[in-house]
């Protein structure tokens, strides 16, 4: 069955000509032309046929793209692309802590996004292989079952975050190197945006760590990468 | 008054834009080490500090040293013409005395004369052609002149200052015709000259303590007077490097107000006209980037589908297809340009393998390319923004394949702290007068041009350069052997691996 995608975009005509090359791809594409709109659509589709991504762009009349990704996170782990027009810094950070899990820059080729929806979509089948548990003091992953627990209590993380976390659970101890993460869970070569990492560790912490301004599991190694202590 | 100076620099609040979500954002990363003109500076700012440290001691110097001399010079005149007088006329007081005596005969000169020369340190006579002395050595006449002798044996009293056994002497010499006689007395002046020496050592280290004192004096004015200057130029040095918010401010002083308001509003229009122009380049970044996007779309559509259409159209479509790409890299290109003239682009710096490196970024567009590494190169670490490197080598080697027929080899080699990467073709090559101006913006080469090829955009060598300059290094061509040419990318490299 076709993957269902949700576009959010308010220019029509890069919306018509995305939907047609998306669609082309073998996507199933609804439209929406708001912020507002998009949760709304979001919302009605998970009693039925819920999104199985969205691509959000940032600069959006009324409600912008970060607030629409902020607020899709208050209950949902639906991966998310955002589409930024700028390579600034500060706009693709600050999209990435709004909880997108990739980014493209316009004008981008249409195989460019397609190649992270695809990506990014693997990567939400994923996590069928390994042990069943693990346990990291108060952390307790089940990888197939993609649940984490921290003290017994379940933390929800959204798909790019849970897999960033069992790729190091998968290499306790060791440090794997930016590039590396990149690599296995973004799918991206050796030219990926090293931000992307950072900032999902980030938020991995806020979410897994007790005091995340002083981490005890996910352990940043100055000059070559994390590694997960237990 | 606080220490810190009459000037200060603030920064001021970013003007609120309407479009929050598209106001410019100017972070340039602050350089480590301070480009070169304010050592220039500097060193002006201290010669004029001295300056004028050395016109006020200068001046302490001369007006302390002209009063010293004039307080010495009537003081001596003064206590000198006092001294002398009174003892000049006790000279002729004691040749009363001795007048009488001396009518006589016969008389014990020598100890008449020692009571009449109380306050005489020495006393000589002169009786018929007979010298007498108080004291013998040495021996009258000896340490009277000549001149002195023959005035006053000629019947004038006269006097002079002379040295006796190196104490200064004051000498007076009364005749006294009545007897045929004269009379000369000895007074020591030591004691004057001993008041006149301390008072001259005294005004001496009067005069050098005004002089230090007035060289203190001008190194304190001289640094406050410079401090705004100073501060002022920090300022500017400041908004060269980025911190357009950069403000002065003062508290005192009317003619600060000057330079503050003179410069504030300077360094306001400066902002302003950034900020525009910073505001434009992203407006027009925003507007062409829209259509792009959309050209791009549609074109993969029809590209994906192109054999539905006929022949005529799969043309038009190639056709198309190759000028969007082409107008879509040089939109990136120019937007690329202008967010570096703005400092906006950002740098992400790692430590990386210079072999890792520059396999990876040839194997990114050109694998084709040979790669080869000269002795341990390959192993060296390098400090670049991977990005950034690979757009310098996908520069250089798209610039082989639209003017010289592709890049022959890629060859990496270090040269003590320098990593050089040299993109090498058989291509025609650069003539020597135009291997400057190929990096310049818009500017292609005379086999370029010749050529007519519609690829270049004009700017993959000029990007490549600013690339290259914001990684600390630089690109430069040469001559290729056996032909054609050689693009070298040069960056520092890392003194020992990151490992």
């Amino acid at each position: 069955m076709a993957s269902r995608i949700l576009l959010v975009e308010d220019d029509e005509r890069i919306r018509a000509s995305m939907r047609l090359s998306l669609e082309d791809e073998g996507y199933e594409i609804a439209e929406a032309a708001t912020g507002e709109d998009a949760l709304e659509s979001h919302a009605r589709a998970l009693v039925s046929e819920p999104f199985d991504l969205l691509v959000v762009d940032i600069m959006l009349p009324g409600m912008d793209g970060f607030a629409c990704c902020r607020e899709l996170r208050r209950s949902s782990a639906v991966p998310i692309i955002m589409v930024t027009a700028r390579t600034d810094t500060h706009d693709i950070v600050a999209g990435l802590e709004a909880g997108a899990d990739d980014y493209v820059t316009k004008p981008f080729e249409p195989k460019e996004l397609a190649a992270r929806i695809r990506a990014l979509l693997r990567r939400a089948r994923a996590g069928e292989e390994g042990p069943v548990a693990l346990t990291f003091g108060d952390l307790e992953i089940q990888p197939e079952a993609g649940v984490v627990r921290r003290d017994g209590e379940e933390v929800h993380l959204t798909r790019t975050e849970f897999l960033l976390l069992c790729e190091l659970a998968a290499n306790t101890g060791k440090v794997l190197s930016r590039e590396q993460l990149l690599e296995r869970v973004w799918s991206y070569d050796y030219f990926g945006d090293g931000r992307l990492v950072d900032v999902h560790i980030r938020r991995l912490r806020t979410k897994i760590e007790l005091d995340p301004s002083e981490p005890r599991h996910v352990i940043t190694v100055r000059g070559l990468g994390y590694k997960l202590a237990p | 008054m606080s220490g810190t100076g009459l000037l200060r620099r603030v920064h001021v609040r970013p003007k609120e834009r309407d479009q929050s979500a598209r106001a410019p954002r100017l972070e340039r990363p602050r350089p480590a080490t301070r480009p070169s003109e304010p050592r220039l500076h500097q060193r002006r700012h201290v010669g004029l500090r001295a300056r004028i440290t050395i016109t006020f001691a200068l001046g302490a110097a001369i007006l302390s040293g002209t009063i010293a001399a004039i307080t010495y010079f009537s003081v001596r005149s003064s206590i000198v013409t006092q001294q002398t007088t009174s003892l000049y006329r006790e000279a002729v007081a004691s040749a009363e005395v001795l007048r009488p005596e001396l009518q006589l005969p016969v008389a014990a000169w020598p100890h008449l004369l020692e009571g009449a020369s109380a306050g005489a340190r020495e006393a000589i006579l002169f009786r018929k052609h007979n010298w007498y002395a108080t004291s013998p050595f040495p021996a009258p006449p000896a340490p009277l002149s000549r001149a002195l002798r023959a005035t006053v044996l000629s019947g004038t009293p006269a006097s002079e200052t002379i040295l006796v056994r190196s104490h200064p002497t004051y000498v007076v010499g009364v005749p006294i015709p009545a007897a045929n006689s004269a009379y000369f007395a000895l007074f020591s002046m030591s004691e004057v000259a001993g008041t006149l020496h301390v008072l001259l050592a005294s005004l001496l280290l009067a005069a050098v303590v005004v002089t230090l004192a007035g060289a203190l004096l001008g190194s304190w004015a001289a640094s406050r007077a410079l401090r705004p200057l100073h501060e002022a130029a920090e300022a500017a040095l400041d908004i060269a490097s980025g911190h357009l918010d950069t403000r002065l401010e003062t508290d005192d002083y009317a003619d600060l107000a000057v330079l503050t308001s003179a410069f504030n509003s300077m360094a306001d229009r400066l902002q302003d006209r950034i900020e525009r122009e910073v505001s434009f380049t992203s407006d027009v970044n925003h507007e062409l980037r829209s259509p792009l996007t959309t050209l791009a779309a549609s074109l993969s559509v029809l590209e994906g589908r192109a054999e539905e259409l006929p022949e005529r159209s799969q043309r038009a479509l190639a056709l198309l297809g190759a000028e969007v790409r082409r107008f879509r890299r040089l939109v990136d290109e120019l937007l690329e340009i202008s967010r570096i003239d703005a400092g906006l682009s950002d740098v992400s710096m790692a430590e990386v393998p210079l072999g890792d490196l520059v396999r990876r970024s040839v194997s990114a567009g050109f694998g084709s390319v040979p790669v080869e590494f000269v002795g341990e190169s390959a192993e060296r670490y390098v400090s670049v923004d991977k990005r950034r490197f690979e757009r310098i080598l996908a520069n250089l080697l798209q610039n082989a394949d639209n003017y010289a027929g592709g890049a022959t080899r890629v060859r990496v080699e270090t040269a003590g702290r320098l990593a050089r990467v040299a993109v090498e073709d058989e291509g025609p090559g650069i003539p020597l007068e135009e291997r400057q101006r190929i990096f310049d913006r818009f500017s292609r080469g005379a086999s370029g041009r010749r050529r007519g090829l519609g690829e270049g955009t004009g700017l993959g060598l000029a990007i490549a350069t600013e690339h290259a300059r914001i990684l600390g290094g630089r690109v430069y061509v040469e001559e290729n052997e056996p032909r054609g040419a050689r693009f070298v990318v040069e960056i520092p490299l890392l003194k020992e691996a990151a490992q």
